[in-house]
């Protein structure tokens, strides 16, 4: 299973791994500044993700090991833990902020909502390489995938986490769409969902998310209370400038008038003390890394290759994009990490062992075609 | 580029189909992500660099807060210098909520070192919830040295406990010049709302009567401000500026604090209720300025009391009445010289021209007294202002009619404000035929004019309309403008303000009219038969008028010996002056409220104030008198 093959490491991707480290490396840097003044006792966050970051790598080195094909196989048990470990956070999980979403295992929380992610990406991709239509997939084709989808998205709706629950729904729409669909389809799919989307407004939303769609609609009605977040983090961003503050100079931040600000607004404090300028170097850096995702898709050897290579630059993508307009004041706070940059080690360690299967995916680009890729 | 196209070739061995269906879709994927980028990119330009410098303000403002530094007020001196308010620092013991960490243990030691309940502590705390959190609670004002230094030295078990340093007002001469100096106390709701927001906030003191209020722009001075950054919580992390609060300005008066002191307590001493004016002649400063029962301004500070603003208010003396302005008197017989100069002047009567006085008038039917009921035979002008007779004067009064009388009063200022920075200053009254067919809607009737003419009926004026009057005498008609500022200095030693004498009128009167008044006024504190030959001063030739005012009417207790009489119902007592008679320096006014006599009540304390001015010219010449009786 585990070949060494000499063409691995001429075709191993540096690019990839600069843009990584570098956008890594600004996170964690990020990360020193949003966190402080550091509490007293445990240990401080920028290093426990120092940690995740290592290990994540760690994990990578195992994962370039195998051919990603063999995911075709690894996807099921890894897919029904993930379900398992769902289930269990409601079990043993502790609850924290009103949701059930961690489970405490000593060193760290895990959160399996983001494993999840991922799983579904491979999932997805398994499934629409393996099963190929040329007119595109009629729903009965679709059933599984949408079944796939939505046994991990009702688990993790009920914890409640309407936010990683709708990421998954954005995953299934991004993959889905992006093998062809049948026009009926995507027609009655589409319905189907507008539907559910308003009987769910009503019945389904507890107040404080309609309140958080309602500030988003109108921020500026409600400064001191659910919009005070989103208000606040746009003085972050604005009053940086154009060359920002200067590092640890955030006051925003500092002040503690940006709030979560090492989670979900750990931008805020980058667009702060580094201004418009260093805003541009950090994105363009993050979305050449993105639009190189999408190059390693283009030239990945097989169907599967290109769906997951694909599936996990809208993984990483769309959760950023939401991150950003969140904190740009665009979208209401919906809890959605930006990927390596906000503090949390079950989100740092899903987004690079998802970098670790793109690395793979673009390492074998030119092996010769394994038996065990096609399907009959 | 050319590295992509020729890993696109090389896809000849690899499972084309299969991707080709793909590969052109990713496109697809390029094509989502570059507009998000771009519209978040374009937003980070909006925010940063179009309205940066908008969010810049919000941050400062989120996090900088702006504490007030109380200003010293400007001080109040005398004409010497000599410091007559003050200030001194209070210490207020307040309460930091951010450090505070066991409240309940550090006010449980508190409460007694400050001798309060611990509960009038709490409801303090509890009051001030709505206040931002950085800003302490006060819990005890003014405290005394003991008590600072004991917090001061025990300062670890009274953690978030601070001393607080606020300026306060002293009175350095206890209570000289009370009314006219005024009182401080916190600005009322409604003198915010049409104050200037920049100056003033909700606990500032403000001048609410005398000086304090008509010179508080000039008293104020400018409050200091102390920059704090504070976090979310609202705690302060650090100080970044501080600006300094700029004193007031120093008022210097023109009152001599000393013979101010020798007057109040001339008054007090009796507990005569009155006023006390003196003025220099040739400039029109105010030397003294005194009215008693005066209020007490320590009582004043950190707000009176009930017990005594009801104890102040129901006062049947009415000590919150500035007499020298706010009160007007008849001027009994002190009228008498401006009567005397119209009969002059119309010709009526001459320098030798007798009257004789029975001891009293007739008029019609009715009959006039004069206050020496034996009549005091004939006398000239001079011979009837020395022993005040009434008789001449219902006779000259009656040949000038009360238009011409009050004609001649204007001449004076009499009926008339004079202007001087006191408030609620009343007008006095001259009355004439108009006035009272507009006041009453009835005539004139000529036994009005006779008992006008003796300074009696509806005629009224105040102390200082006395003083200018007698002023204006000495000084042949020329009327200066009474003031009490003589000089205002900003903080930086500039001097601002500084008196200057100004002419109200400068007619100049007959000199032959004048020197009968002048002779007549000399004659009656030198003269044999003068009024207030017993007040004379050695040394010192004095020119003045006594006057008894009727208080009112009452056939009951005509006739009756003074001490019968009840206290509101006797008459005032009243002398003006001014000295030395022959190059007037100074013209003084004395009112005794119910004194019953001005000879003998109100001319003896004229008597001490005039020696108290002229002291070292008194020393003087009576030193070298002494020398010349023993040479």
């Amino acid at each position: 299973m585990i070949r060494v093959d000499r063409r691995h490491f001429e075709n191993f991707d540096f690019v990839l791994l600069l843009l990584i480290l570098l956008v890594c490396g600004m996170a964690l840097f990020n990360l020193y500044s949003a966190s402080y003044p550091p509490k007293p006792y445990g240990t401080p966050p920028y290093l426990k993700q120092a940690y995740f970051f290592l290990m994540g790598a760690a994990c990578c080195l195992f994962i370039l090991s195998f051919d990603y094909n063999d995911l075709h196989i690894w996807n099921y048990p890894f897919y029904f833990s993930v379900v398992i470990l769902l289930l269990l956070s409601y079990v043993v999980g502790s609850k924290a902020g009103g949701a059930q979403r961690w489970i405490d295992l000593g060193f760290f929380n895990l959160q399996p909502s983001e494993p999840a992610k991922l799983m579904l990406v491979i999932s997805l991709a398994s499934y629409y390489s393996r099963k190929e239509v040329i007119d595109g997939y009629n729903l009965k084709q679709l059933i599984m995938p949408i079944l796939l989808t939505g046994l991990p998205f009702l688990l993790i709706l009920m914890q409640p986490d309407l936010g990683t629950a709708l990421m998954l729904g954005i995953i299934f729409v991004s993959m889905t769409l992006f093998v062809k669909v049948k026009f009926s389809t995507i027609a009655t799919l589409g319905s189907t969902a507008l539907a559910v989307v308003v009987i769910a407004w009503e019945k389904l939303l507890r107040p404080y998310q309609k309140q958080r769609i309602q500030t988003f609609l109108n921020p500026e009605q409600d400064v001191m209370g659910s919009g005070y977040q989103i208000f606040q983090s746009k003085i972050a961003v604005g009053s940086g400038g154009k060359f920002g503050k200067g590092y640890m100079e955030g006051t925003q931040g500092h002040l503690h008038f940006l709030p979560e600000r090492h989670t979900d607004f750990a931008f805020s404090v980058w667009g702060e003390e580094w201004g418009f300028v260093g805003c541009l170097f950090f994105l363009g850096c993050y979305f050449s890394m993105l639009l190189w995702g999408l190059y390693v898709a283009m030239n990945a050897r097989d169907r599967f290759g290109v769906l997951l290579a694909y599936g996990i630059v809208m993984l990483i993508f769309w959760q950023a994009v939401i991150n950003l307009l969140m904190i740009l004041g665009f979208l209401p706070v919906v809890g959605i990490p930006l990927p390596l940059v906000s503090y949390g080690g079950s989100s740092l360690l899903t987004t690079v062992a998802a970098l670790g299967i793109l690395m793979n995916v673009r390492m074998r680009r030119f092996q010769t075609h394994n038996p065990q890729a096609r399907s009959t | 580029m050319k590295l992509f196209f020729k890993e696109v070739e090389e896809f000849s061995e690899r499972d084309e189909e299969a991707v080709d269906l793909l590969r052109r879709r990713l496109l697809g994927g390029a094509a989502v992500i570059l507009p998000f980028f771009s519209i978040i990119i374009a937003r980070l330009w909006s925010l940063q660099i179009l309205h940066g410098d908008d969010y810049q303000k919000h941050a400062y403002s989120n996090r900088v807060r702006v504490q007030e530094i109380a200003a010293p007020r400007g001080h109040i001196l005398d004409r010497l210098g000599r410091e007559v308010v003050t200030n001194r620092p209070s210490f207020n013991v307040v309460l930091m909520r951010e450090d505070s960490h066991n409240i309940e243990d550090v006010l449980k030691r508190l409460a007694p070192v400050l001798k309060e309940d611990i509960s009038v502590l709490w409801e303090r705390i509890r009051k001030a919830a709505g206040v931002p959190r950085y800003m302490p609670i006060t819990l005890q004002e003014d405290i005394d040295w003991q008590t600072l230094a004991y917090i001061e030295n025990h300062n670890q078990e009274f953690s978030g406990i601070r001393i607080e340093v606020k300026p306060v007002r002293v009175y350095e001469y206890q209570n000289l010049a009370s009314n006219t100096i005024g009182y401080l106390g916190v600005i009322s709701k409604r003198e915010l709302e049409t104050a200037d927001r920049e100056i003033y906030s909700g606990n500032d003191l403000i001048g609410k009567q005398g000086l304090e209020k008509l010179r508080e722009a000039d008293l104020r001075g400018g409050k200091g401000h102390r920059y704090i950054e504070v976090d979310a919580r609202g705690f302060e992390r650090k100080q970044l500026k501080q600006i300094d609060p700029l004193p007031g300005s120093q008022i210097y008066l023109t009152i001599d604090a000393e013979l101010q002191r020798v007057a109040e307590d001339l008054m007090n001493n009796d507990e005569r209720a009155g006023a006390v004016v003196a003025m220099e002649v040739k400039t029109g400063r105010l030397l003294t300025l005194a009215t008693t029962p005066s209020i007490v301004l320590e009582q004043f500070i950190g707000g009176i009391s009930h017990k005594n603003w009801n104890a102040l208010r129901d006062n049947p003396k009415h000590p919150l009445l500035n007499k020298i302005v706010q009160a007007a008197y008849p001027p009994g017989s002190t009228y008498k010289m401006i009567v005397g100069l119209a009969g002059l002047y119309k010709g009526l009567v001459d320098r030798d021209t007798k009257i004789y006085c029975p001891g009293y008038y007739s008029l019609g039917n009715k009959t006039y007294r004069c206050w020496k009921h034996s009549g005091h035979g004939a006398v000239n002008l001079e011979q009837a202002l020395e022993q005040s007779c009434d008789v001449y004067f219902y006779q000259v009064g009656q040949w000038l009619g009360v238009d011409t009388i009050a004609e001649f009063a204007q001449k004076f200022g009499l009926g008339e404000k004079t202007g001087v920075e006191m408030e609620h200053e009343k007008s006095g009254l001259i009355p004439t035929k108009k006035w009272k067919r507009q006041r009453y809607n009835e005539r004139w009737h000529e036994g009005e004019t006779v008992i006008v003419a003796i300074g009696q009926g509806y005629n009224l004026a105040t102390p200082i309309q006395l003083t200018v009057m007698t002023a204006a005498l000495a000084m042949n008609g020329r009327r200066m403008q009474p003031q009490l500022i003589e000089k205002v200095v900003d903080p930086s030693g500039e001097v601002v303000e500084t008196f200057s004498p100004v002419v109200v009128s400068d007619e100049e009167f007959d000199p032959r009219f004048m020197d009968i008044i002048h002779q007549g006024m000399v004659d009656v504190v030198h003269g044999k038969k003068g009024t207030a030959r017993k007040v004379a001063i050695d040394g010192l030739k004095v020119a003045g008028k006594t006057g008894t005012s009727q208080v009112v009417r009452v056939a009951k207790y005509r006739g009756l010996k003074d001490e019968d009489i009840p206290y509101h119902y006797r008459d005032h007592a009243l002398f003006t002056c001014y000295a030395p008679a022959d190059d007037p320096e100074i013209a003084l006014t004395v009112v005794v409220e119910h004194g019953l006599g001005g000879s003998s009540t109100a001319a003896p304390i004229a008597q001490v104030i005039l020696e108290k001015y002229f002291e070292e010219y008194l020393n003087e010449v009576r030193a070298s008198e002494e020398k010349e009786n023993n040479a």
